[in-house]
């Protein structure tokens, strides 16, 4: 348990520096990070934000990255199948990157999905997570204010979002989908309203899945999800 | 800059950032449970995230606000890719913050 509160810590840290240090005021970062509490795609729009690009490219940008939640969510859906309606909707706000991954290697073998012992499980853990990000992530915010303009802090944030991107491409689908959404959002990055970003990940994608479909089958996204969090933990731990 | 410190263009942006937090989250969580979706839709979602964080980062580190730094002098490149290999090696994201933060700072420093 110690282990993933100090990433989720470190992480939650990072993010916080990384915000202000892109511009935003503390009280303003403090309200992001308690409403938005995704921290890779808080991170992904900073940039954006900063240079005011249009709101419908921020919001797809995040909406793209956070788009690995919903094959969490059906990776692990069994398991709160028996939950009311607006308990499912608590749980699933809850299910992020490290609370699903640890859920998942404790549970994924288990014969019966769904029952008082799982849900405690990962309420407890989920609400730690929780805690133990805002805790870290405004402790980042406060110390971003400290740090000089000239440590180059700013950097923190593409390191934080290189850590996320690593573990995702490991199959050569994923390479050529990185290494054409590459190309094309550097050429189209001086387009106007980052329009270039958005034509250049639909670009990658369909390159990906269409390699996808020529290799050999390969278990589901959602069954992989699942499996990877039972073996390595998730992704961004 | 549109605003990045303006309180009501920020709580729209973050009232939508939350959204797509909790659209995503949830989705399977409160769809039917007979709900499934095509494999190619499914294959799209695997491979979304890892390009859009792509888009974000290539042109961050490579673009500027007029033209390129396509340079041996990229601190921003040379930090990233040092970081990079040291995280696909120890997938210890502490360790890469600390090395890419210190090659960066002795490159600004040094170089």
């Amino acid at each position: 348990m110690a282990t993933p509160s100090i990433a989720i810590a470190a992480w939650g840290v990072v993010t916080g520096v990384a915000m202000v240090k892109a511009g935003l005021s503390v009280p303003i970062a403090i309200f992001m990070s308690i409403v938005v509490f995704a921290g890779s795609a808080q991170l992904a729009v900073l940039p954006l934000l900063h240079t005011g690009a249009p709101l419908v490219i921020v919001w797809l940008t995040a909406t793209f990255i956070n788009l690995r939640f919903v094959i969490f969510s059906a990776a692990s859906r069994s398991y709160f199948s028996r939950l009311t309606w607006r308990q499912r909707l608590f749980a699933g706000y809850l299910n992020g990157d490290v609370g699903f991954a640890l859920f998942m290697q404790r549970y994924s073998s288990a014969e019966e999905r769904g029952n008082p012992e799982q849900w405690g499980f990962f309420y407890g853990l989920a609400t730690l997570n929780w805690a133990s990000w805002q805790a870290s992530s405004i402790a980042g915010i406060l110390l971003g204010g400290l740090a000089p303009t000239s440590w180059g802090l700013e950097l923190a944030a593409v390191l934080a979002l290189v850590a996320v991107l690593i573990p995702m491409v490991t199959r050569l689908p994923a390479i050529l989908g990185v290494v054409v959404t590459g190309i094309g959002s550097v050429a189209t990055a001086h387009v106007p309203l980052k329009l270039g970003l958005v034509a250049s990940v639909i670009a990658g994608v369909t390159v990906a899945v269409i390699a996808e479909t020529h290799l050999p089958k390969r278990p589901s996204a959602i069954a992989e999800a699942a499996d990877v969090a039972a073996h390595e933990g998730g992704y961004a731990s | 800059m549109n605003g990045i410190n303006s309180w009501p263009h920020m709580i729209v942006v973050c009232a939508g950032l939350a959204l797509t937090t909790i659209i995503t989250r949830c989705s399977f969580f409160v769809l039917p449970a007979s709900f499934r979706i095509p494999s190619t839709i499914e294959r799209a979602l695997r491979y979304a995230p890892a390009c859009a964080l792509t888009a974000i980062v290539a042109p961050d580190i490579l673009a500027r606000d007029h033209g390129y730094a396509f340079t041996w002098h990229n601190n921003d490149l040379w930090a990233v890719l040092i970081a990079a290999a040291v995280f696909a090696k120890t997938r210890n994201m502490l360790v890469m913050m600390a090395v890419g933060m210190t090659a960066f700072t002795l490159l600004r420093l040094y170089a």
